[in-house]
Formats: structure tokens, C-alpha cells, sequence
């Protein structure tokens, strides 16, 4: 009895490491390759962008005063405290200001930790996707799937600013609508893993090389 | 001095690695907590005897209050802000500020900064006050604080920030200065007029005046208004329509167009503002018996004042001042009537807590040209 039941756990427990396997394996081959690599490194970068567009961290600065410096540093004082104070849910307190010409950027050390972390995975994501559907046929994968794969991270670019967001489209905010906000970011976590995890799975190692 | 300017980037650097060490135990600033973890402790914040009419109840008002998307004290009160002398600004003199005169001193703060705080607790001529601001509704209020300090509680009623003090966490929205929640539900904060005018204007009529700086313990992209622009006009400030919904939707009237609002313990008032500084002086009713108000415009500010008028006196302009009864010259501001309490607000939220409201002139355009 207690063998039957230990064989579906024992079965899905091989099916996740196999998974990640795959996925560890693709994810190397991907960057291993100058076209992987250079996906990743352009979705990374054009995510971060976003992400800290999105949070309105970043931006061109209006009615520019003409005597304001070229460029600027402004810290806090005691950065260190305020960096972690909780703005909104995944929004942190921005401890510096960097202005260059029009353009400014206040640095907030964990959203900027934060929207490493979802680039980095939206790019190697998409790098998989992109090197596998290039790549020989031991990749069991269509050209669709990279706009799957790309879909988690670009949602989740949504969640960072959920009634601004509301606002530019138009639509009035609900109270479910403001709860259902609190949790996009990690749910698009959760789906960027899984789409990587499915992706991965997709490689056949053996086929590969 | 709250912030401190440095060349190096290094120091970014080491700042951003010892945070991040510890940015799972940030504190916790959840909307629905009401605790005073935070208080700045001290007595409640001053009250008055008589109220302002209210068309809710409190417990209404409550349920009908929504998350603003961001957490208690996420958008942050300033606490300890700086000043410098209006006359050394290099701020464009169009630039909306806040003007408050208490006890001789006359203070403006920036509504660019406003608009990314929307608190200010401050002394202004000896006494604690909070100057408070909602961008969402367009409402500038002062309050009597006392030894407490207001914050955000990152909740809205009908668009309007509700603030909460920190000596007994009760919820005030800001327009109805009213408690809904909390120890304080039913008291009625001591409020104060806050003019809402250009730096060039406040700096003409107050010369010594101190205008805020950005030094407010914080960093935020001042010169970027999260919501739109005044100038020129666009964005949440142009549309007609809401952000959040209305406790009440009037039929006629942008949602945006700019109203000087007046209550009394009988009822409420509106008049149109820029059908006031056109007319310069309006006549209209408040309350169910009726009670007689006339309202002026003060031109060299661009804002408007409410008084009582029980007995029908005539008002009229005269020069830039007006004539009440046989004697002229008096200031806008200072009419020999009983003042009431007034300040500018958009139509739709001015509707929205008070669907009973007279209104007084015609129904014009977002915003009013500030």
C-alpha cells in the first residue's frame, strides 16, 4: 500500500528533476550561443527599462528648470533605514536621485534588485525560447513559444503600478481589481518559473548534442 | 538639511548592498493595519464644537473607502520640512503653491511637492498645523494638529485622501475633516483656509514669505506629477472622469471643473470657480432653511471666499476691493461678514460627498487656468 502511494510522489519528484535538469541544461546551451546571449541581454535590458518606467523611477524630467545641474546626485539621509520602508506592495523607498540632463532616475536598492531578478529571468526565458526554436530539432518547440514565455514578464510589468495602469487604459479601479494587483508580481514569478521550467523541458539533452 | 549631495557613485553602491541585506524585514505599512506603530504619540489632534454637515454616515463612509494601491505612510508625510525665502526661488512664478498665514508668518508650499506627499505637519507661526493636499480631488486644507502629527493611510473615500492621526489612528477624510473610524468617529478637526495660488501671486501679496523646499527627508521626482499637469492642462486633471468611484455623480458639470466649496452644520454650497472670477461676487443659498451666502473673488490670488450674508447685504465690487453695504474698500478676505470656511475642489468629488449641495453659476470647463 505504502508503495503504491510513494510511486506517484517518487514519479512527480523525477519528473521535476528531470525538468530542471533540462531546464539548467538549456538554459547553458542558450547562453552559450551569441544569439542566446545576445536575447538575453536585449530583453533583460528593454525589461529593466520598463520595469523602472513602470514604476515611475525613471523618466524625463517636466518643466525642467533652467538652472538646474547637467548632472546630479541627491542621497537621503540615512539611506540605509529608508530603503527598506514599503511604499506599496513590491515598492520600496527610493534612496537616491540621479539626474542626467532631463533625464532621472531615483534609485530604490530593492525594486532595483527586484527588477534584476524578473529581467534577467524574462531573458533567459526568451533566450531559451529563441535558441530552441532556432536550434535542431532535438527542441520539441514552435515559434510561438517565445511570445508564451515573454508573456508572464510583460504582465508582470503591469504590476508594479497597478492604478496608474488602470488609469491609462481607461478603467475605473474596484476594490477586487486594487486586491487582484497585490498579487500579479508573484504570480507572474511563479508563471516566468514555470514557463522556463516547461520550456527547458521541451530540450532533449541527448538529442542536443 | 534632509538630503546630502555626493559625487560618488560608490557610496550608492554600499548603500544598496547593506539594504537589500534586510528588505524582507521592511517595516510593515499593510493599509488594513491600525496600528500605531508608528504614533507620534501626543494628544488627539484639537477638535471643534460644531460640525459640517455630512449626507453619510460613518460606518458608510467606511465600507465605502478603498485601498489607494499603496500602504499606510506609503505615500510619505512630511515631517520635517525646509524652507527658503520665496524672493530667492528660482520656481517659475506660475507655479501653484499652497499659501498659508498664521500668527503674522506666511508660508507656500509647492503643490509639485504636495502632490508626492500630501501631508505636510508644520509650524506656521507658532502653531502646529498640518498642511494637507489630495491631487485626486484637488483639495487643499489646513488642520489644527496640536502635539500629534497626520499621515496617509493610503485609503480613499469618494477619491479623497483619508488621513489618520498618529495619537489615536482615527480616519479623517480630508474634505469632510470629519472622523469616520476610530476613536474620533463624529469629532470635527479645527480647520484653517489655505489659499491656492501662483508663487508669483503669493510672493506679490506676501513678500517675506518662505516657500518649502525639496529637502524633505525624501527623493522623489518633483518636477514629474504622477497624475498630469496644471500646465498646461492634461491627463488625470483634463479627464472627465474618475480614477476610483464616486460616492455620487452629478448630471451636469465636468468631474474636473473647479468649485469653491463651503459647508455649515445645515448644509453645503458650491460655487463655480471661474464663474466667480469672472462675476467676482456671487449670491446663493445654503442648507435647508436656506441661509443667505455671498461669495467674492480675490482676483490678485486667483482663489475665492464664502461669508454668511443673513441679511441680504448688498456686495459689490469696488476697485479691487468691495463695497458692502454704504462702506467700500474692504479686501476680499476681509468683508466686515461671518467667514466660512472655503476651499477649491473638483465638481465631481465636491458632488460626491455632498449630493445635496446648491451650486451657484454656470457649469465651465477642467480646471479653471491655474
Amino acid at each position: 500500500m505504502a508503495a503504491e502511494t510513494a510511486a506517484p510522489a517518487e514519479s512527480a519528484r523525477a519528473w521535476l528533476v528531470g525538468s530542471v535538469r533540462r531546464t539548467a541544461f538549456a538554459v547553458r546551451a542558450a547562453l552559450g550561443r551569441r544569439d542566446g546571449r545576445a536575447t538575453a541581454a536585449a530583453v533583460a535590458a528593454a525589461y529593466l527599462v520598463a520595469y523602472h518606467l513602470g514604476l515611475g523611477h525613471l523618466g524625463v524630467r517636466a518643466g525642467a528648470v533652467a538652472s538646474a545641474p547637467r548632472f546630479d546626485l541627491v542621497v537621503v539621509e540615512g539611506p540605509v533605514a529608508l530603503a527598506t520602508r514599503r511604499v506599496a506592495p513590491f515598492q520600496y523607498e527610493p534612496v537616491a536621485l540621479l539626474s542626467a540632463g532631463p533625464v532621472e532616475y531615483l534609485f530604490a536598492p530593492v525594486n532595483a534588485v527586484v527588477g534584476l531578478a524578473l529581467a534577467a529571468l524574462v531573458g533567459v526565458t526568451l533566450a531559451v525560447s529563441v535558441v530552441a526554436w532556432r536550434g535542431p530539432a532535438a527542441c520539441r518547440i514552435g515559434a510561438g513559444a517565445g511570445a508564451a514565455a515573454g508573456l508572464p514578464g510583460v504582465l508582470s510589468g503591469v504590476a508594479c503600478c497597478g492604478p496608474a495602469f488602470l488609469a491609462v487604459i481607461g478603467v475605473q479601479a474596484s476594490a477586487g481589481l486594487l486586491a487582484a494587483f497585490r498579487w500579479f508580481l508573484p504570480a507572474s514569478v511563479a508563471g516566468l518559473l514555470l514557463t522556463l521550467l516547461w520550456v527547458g523541458s521541451r530540450v532533449d539533452p541527448a538529442a542536443a548534442r | 538639511m534632509n538630503s546630502t549631495r555626493r559625487a560618488a557613485l560608490a557610496g550608492i553602491a554600499a548603500v544598496g548592498g547593506a539594504s537589500l541585506a534586510g528588505c524582507l524585514g521592511g517595516r510593515a505599512t499593510d493599509s488594513a493595519g491600525r496600528s500605531t506603530e508608528e504614533s507620534g504619540g501626543g494628544s488627539p489632534p484639537p477638535t471643534v464644537d460644531d460640525g459640517y454637515h455630512i449626507a453619510y454616515e460613518a460606518d458608510g463612509l467606511v465600507s465605502e473607502s478603498l485601498d489607494g494601491g499603496v500602504g499606510k505612510d506609503g505615500i510619505p508625510s512630511v515631517d520635517e520640512p525646509a524652507f527658503r525665502p520665496i524672493e530667492e526661488a528660482d520656481s517659475p512664478s506660475n507655479e501653484p503653491v499652497f499659501g498659508v498665514v498664521r500668527g503674522g508668518e506666511a508660508k507656500a508650499y509647492p503643490r509639485r511637492i504636495l502632490s508626492h506627499h500630501e501631508i505636510v505637519n508644520d509650524e506656521v507661526g507658532g502653531e502646529p498645523v498640518a498642511v494637507t493636499y489630495c491631487p485626486l480631488t484637488g483639495t487643499a486644507q489646513g488642520f489644527h494638529r496640536g502635539d500629534t502629527t497626520f499621515g496617509v493611510s493610503g485609503r480613499l473615500v469618494n477619491s479623497n485622501l483619508i488621513m489618520y492621526d498618529r495619537a489615536t489612528d482615527s480616519w479623517w477624510p480630508q474634505m469632510l475633516a470629519t472622523g469616520i473610524d476610530g476613536p474620533m468617529t463624529g469629532e470635527t478637526l479645527d480647520e484653517f483656509s489655505v489659499a491656492w495660488t501662483t508663487a508669483g501671486e503669493w510672493a506679490a501679496r506676501h513678500p517675506d514669505s518662505l516657500l518649502m523646499t525639496e529637502e524633505t527627508g525624501y527623493v522623489r521626482r518633483y518636477d514629474s506629477d504622477p497624475y498630469g499637469s496644471y500646465a498646461p492642462l492634461s491627463g488625470y486633471y483634463s479627464r472627465d472622469g474618475t480614477r476610483f468611484p464616486p460616492l455620487a455623480s452629478p448630471e451636469e458639470g465636468h468631474a474636473k471643473s473647479v468649485v469653491v466649496g463651503a459647508r455649515t452644520a445645515a448644509g453645503a454650497v458650491a460655487f463655480d470657480g471661474a464663474t466667480l472670477r469672472s462675476e467676482r461676487v456671487l449670491t446663493g443659498t445654503v442648507g435647508e432653511g436656506g441661509a443667505a451666502v455671498v461669495a467674492v473673488a480675490d482676483p490678485a490670488l486667483s482663489t475665492g471666499h464664502v461669508y454668511r450674508n443673513p441679511d441680504g447685504v448688498a456686495v459689490d465690487p469696488d476697485g479691487d476691493g468691495y463695497r458692502v453695504g454704504d462702506e467700500g474698500g474692504f479686501a476680499a478676505a476681509d468683508l466686515p461678514l461671518e467667514r466660512l470656511l472655503a476651499f477649491d475642489a473638483m465638481w465631481f468629488a465636491w458632488y460626491g460627498f455632498y449630493p445635496d449641495t446648491a451650486f451657484v453659476g454656470e457649469h465651465t470647463g477642467a480646471g479653471d487656468g491655474r
